[in-house]
């Protein structure tokens, strides 16, 4: 490194630029043109300039001040020409990709400088951009949970920081593969940046380029990544020192039904930090002050839990109310210092079954935990015929029915199960029949067979169902599904092939399956009315994660609503067909309280909290892993070339302005 | 160089109406008293024959018997000549520059010089004086005419409308040439810029030689004074092409201003050191002013 670079600009420009100063300086000796002007006497002018002439030559530096400070002013443009600075590595590679993490932990303060993580890593990018050369091009892709292009790969290195400095803190989780994705894509054609297409269109000759990662190192796993032409390296962003952060990783209000009216609040509360602190902690209930816990002790890197009883409130909940746990010991990360639930008032779900025999289904469906759940309403099949189905079933009063072997004309705009029949809108169908055929397989994973036990299930014969596309299975037969699970606009169809109880030809009945005699049953029909009947919709609290898509119903169809946001922005939502809303603007975690358009009464609210671990643990990782590659962190910070030619050139201007202001206002020769 | 500001043959031009009313009530003043030539309107040192008493002297054989106080002689019986004061004419000259830098200025300094000699001619031709308006240029400039009464007004006018700058003679040169040809005693009003490159000191000197009552009027153009200039010039002398190399800025002119102002001084000096009355006057004061105001308060004029 050099504090002069001669290579700004080619030899002849240089000769051009050293042939100037001469140039002025003859340019002054030459003899001048002077205008002549006819004066009475010259008697007194001549004795004027020869006692200006005396002597000295301070008296011909300053006949021949501009002069000097037109000289002074080319040798400083000069001087600019070959770029001096100070302190500088050559940047290696010509193509770059600048990563830098936006989540919500690069908000924390723990920088000596005061600077939250992502305004320190957004300095350092510019740094690094000022050090690019002419020919250098980069590209620049902002992560939290999702990763943005902020800008694709260009030259002009002004555009790359104005990109920089719009980059803005989000409150989302952070997960690099996206970003990674992104970076690979260009980097290695034959891989898609886009993920959702599936043929990559080559726009450019894969180059090497350099990915340089910002970040705390608190990045989800990659776990399959191949770097290709890229070469990775990542700049730990954050203090040296594990800052102190106490943070709320888990909030939530407990099952209200489970615990026969008892209303409490738990928060688990996480200490990153590696001493044991105590914090005051404020429960806020609709606003006002509720309770508080002095002195919490939470031992370092270790977390401790607090509840608060809000059984006071039971039975005077009419209608939903936002509850708020305020860390009040201050520390360099606010994002976790707060969180929010909401507490609904309770409702039933709104369930029909129609079929002509109930009882299994009765039977099932008075159980204390269902009845709780769900109103329940029985109907024969004639019911199916009345106005009054039509009218509730378009109108949206059930949130699910069941049809038991039976089918209406259209489908209701709910959720349905059909019961060994097939939905009506010709998607469905019978791939065949079987007989006495044990079930083999049972996706638990799914809510709905949620600890369902199937394989001491005996079925005597079950249509085998053949879903629409996006269809899953949820029972398997040897021979194939048996029960399967659909969308259909919005709304979700289960399909189950064996009826409880089959009639024959002649209409005899007999016991199908021996299933409502098992444990399973009613912890299936439990599992349906949950999932399927709303009701988890409606539970006591449930939480989103900033930027995920809030998609809901309210308590009537409304055809729009109102949303607004913990900044007080409202913003207008319309009605989907099956009368559910989707919000995407959920970048602020808070309550988002949602009404009626053109009404104040608040309908329902939703809480939004990150309440993430890995975003409230302050500690920098040193390295990060990238699929096969373990990545050092670079610590030491490689100072940026100081350049010292925009002041030079300032310097330049201001002479020219004094220049200007002699040669005008005639101060001094 | 032609005046270019040449008035015309007009009286008004050098002197104006309002000027004139005033001019009526002065008088010229000599600081010393003068034999005149003939008899006018000032006393004179010597006796003559006015109203007006002066002393008593012994009768002498051949006195003229009119003049006898024959009273005097009643008492002491002793014969006394009365004497009376006799009231001569004042010699008034007025010298003007006519050198070719005297036609710069607006108004030009000749005019302004030949306004300032018509209004003190007008004063003096009005007393009876003996006026004589000379330009310093003995080669060209047509013979002076010496005038007296208040009749010769126009005569004056009409010489001085006919003077124009041309003359580059030293004023040494031409101030000697005047005293060569004139040796009367009186009043001396020397017009001039002193814009002489062989100095002024010489001529002076030849006129306090001869004893006179001298007034030398500094006349300088505006754009002497504070001239307004920019940019590299070449600054050329009217008079002998001389020239001289300038850039002006604002220390230059400056220094201008104090070369200027020493100029004044030393010439006010070398004339008080010489019993002559020194006035500076620029081309912008109008010679209304000059006169009625800074002459009488030197005491040419009351």
């Amino acid at each position: 490194m050099s504090f002069f670079d001669f290579s700004t600009i080619p030899w002849y420009q240089w000769l051009i630029l050293g042939i100037v100063p001469p140039l002025i300086f003859l340019l002054y000796f030459l003899k001048l043109r002077r205008s002549p002007l006819q004066v009475p006497s010259t008697f007194l002018w001549t004795r004027t300039i020869e006692d200006m002439h005396v002597n000295s030559i301070w008296q011909r530096l300053r006949n021949n001040l501009l002069m000097l400070l037109q000289l002074l002013a080319v040798l400083l443009l000069a001087l600019s020409c070959l770029r001096p600075g100070c302190r500088s590595e050559e940047l290696a590679g010509d193509r770059f990709i600048f990563v830098i993490d936006q989540s919500a932990s690069m908000s924390a303060k723990d920088l000596s400088s005061k600077k939250s993580r992502l305004e320190e890593a957004k300095a350092r990018v510019k740094e690094t951009i000022d050090r690019m050369t002419g020919s250098d091009a980069a590209m620049l892709i902002s992560f939290s949970d999702r990763a943005i292009v902020q800008q694709s790969y260009t030259t002009n290195r002004s555009l790359l920081k104005r990109k920089v400095d719009l980059i803005q803190q989000t409150e989302r989780s952070s997960d690099i593969t996206e970003a990674l994705t992104a970076a690979s894509g260009l980097a290695n054609p034959g891989r898609t940046s886009d993920r959702e297409s599936q043929i990559d269109m080559q726009v450019a000759e894969g180059r090497d380029a350099i990915l340089k990662i910002y970040s705390d190192g608190g990045v989800k796993e990659v776990p399959r990544f191949s770097f290709g032409k890229l070469t990775a390296e990542y700049f730990p962003i954050g203090a040296l020192e594990l800052p102190a952060n106490v943070g709320v990783t888990a909030f939530s209000l407990n099952d209200q039904l489970e615990s026969d009216g008892q209303i409490e609040v738990f928060a688990r509360l996480q200490n990153s930090g590696l001493e044991a602190t105590k914090v005051d902690v404020s429960l806020y209930v609709d606003n006002e002050l509720f309770d508080a816990r002095a002195d919490v002790d939470i031992p370092g890197l270790g977390s401790t839990s607090v509840s608060f009883d809000l059984s006071g409130l039971a039975g005077r909940v009419e209608q939903s109310i936002p509850i708020r746990i305020q860390i009040d010991s201050p520390d360099v990360y606010s994002q976790d210092d707060q969180a929010f639930c909401v507490l609904n008032p309770p409702r039933l779900s709104n369930i029909l079954v129609v079929n002509d025999d109930p009882k299994y289904l009765q039977l099932a469906a008075k159980t204390d935990r269902v009845s709780k759940l769900a109103k329940v309403q029985f109907e024969t099949t004639d019911f199916l015929e009345q106005p009054e189905y039509e009218k509730q079933t378009t109108l949206g009063f059930f949130d699910l029915v069941i049809f038991d072997q039976c089918a209406p004309q259209t489908m209701p705009a709910c959720n349905t199960v059909f019961w060994g029949a097939l939905p009506v809108d010709g998607r469905w169908s019978k791939s065949g029949r079987t007989d006495v055929t044990p079930i083999v397989d049972v996706n638990n994973a799914h809510a709905l067979m949620h600890a369902v036990q199937m394989t001491t299930v005996h079925v005597l014969s079950s249509d085998l169902i053949e879903g629409p596309n996006g269809s899953v299975s949820l029972v398997d037969s040897v021979e194939g599904s048996v029960m399967m699970l659909a969308p259909r606009s919005g709304f979700l169809d289960l399909v189950i092939g064996f009826p409880l109880i089959d009639y024959n030809a002649s209409g005899d009945a007999s016991v199908n399956t021996d299933w409502p005699r098992k444990l399973g049953f009613p912890i299936f029909m439990q599992n349906l009315f949950n999932a399927l009947g709303g009701q988890s919709q409606f539970a006591q609290s449930f939480s989103r994660k900033p930027g995920q898509l809030l998609n809901f119903r309210a308590r009537l169809p409304y055809p729009e609503i109102s949303v607004t946001s913990p900044d007080g922005q409202a913003e207008t939502v319309q009605a989907r067909a099956d009368n559910a809303y989707v919000f995407g603007n959920t970048e602020d975690s808070g309550i988002y309280e949602i009404r009626p358009s053109g009404n104040q009464e608040i309908d329902q609210l939703i809480a939004v909290n990150l309440l993430d671990r890995r975003e409230s643990n302050l500690a920098v990782a040193e390295k990060i892993e990238l699929g096969y590659v373990e990545i050092e962190g670079t610590r030491s910070r490689v100072p940026a070339r100081r350049e010292f030619w925009p002041w030079i050139v300032m310097l330049v201007i201001v002479v020219l302005m004094i220049e200007w202001l002699i040669y005008n206002r005639r101060v001094l020769i | 160089m032609p005046d270019t500001n040449a008035p015309s043959n007009s009286i008004d031009n050098l002197l104006p109406p309002s000027l004139l009313a005033k001019l009526d009530r002065m008088e010229l003043v000599s600081r010393k008293i003068f034999r005149g030539r003939m008899k006018g309107e000032r006393r004179s040192t010597r006796k003559g024959q006015s109203v007006e008493f002066a002393d008593f002297r012994n009768y002498v054989p051949g006195d003229d018997l009119r003049f006898v106080d024959w009273n005097m002689y009643a008492r002491l019986d002793k014969l006394f000549l009365k004497l009376f004061l006799e009231e001569e004419d004042l010699h008034f000259y007025t010298l003007i520059d006519v050198s070719e830098s005297m036609s710069f200025g607006t108004p030009s300094k000749l005019h302004y010089a030949k306004q300032l000699a018509a209004a003190l001619g007008y004063i003096g031709l009005c007393r009876s004086d003996r006026i004589k308006i000379e330009p310093l240029d003995p080669v060209t400039a047509p013979a002076a005419p010496v005038l007296r009464g208040r009749g010769q007004v126009w005569r004056m006018i009409e010489y001085l409308n006919q003077l124009g700058a041309s003359s580059n003679v030293p004023l040494a040169d031409s101030v000697r040439n005047f005293c060569s040809r004139n040796t009367g005693k009186g009043v001396l009003v020397l017009i001039t810029d002193l814009m002489d490159k062989s100095g002024y000191a010489d001529a002076l000197k030849y006129l306090v030689a001869r004893n006179l009552d001298i007034y030398v009027i500094h006349v300088l153009s505006q754009e002497e004074i504070d001239p307004d200039l920019t940019g590299d010039l070449k600054l050329v002398d009217c008079e002998d092409d001389d020239f001289t190399e300038i850039s002006v800025s604002q220390r230059l002119l400056d220094r201008y201003r104090g070369t200027l102002a020493t100029f004044i001084e030393q010439a006010r000096d070398f004339c008080s050191r010489r019993g002559i009355v020194y006035t500076m006057t620029s081309t912008e004061r109008s010679v209304d002013r000059l006169v009625s105001r800074y002459l009488r308060q030197r005491g040419l004029v009351r």
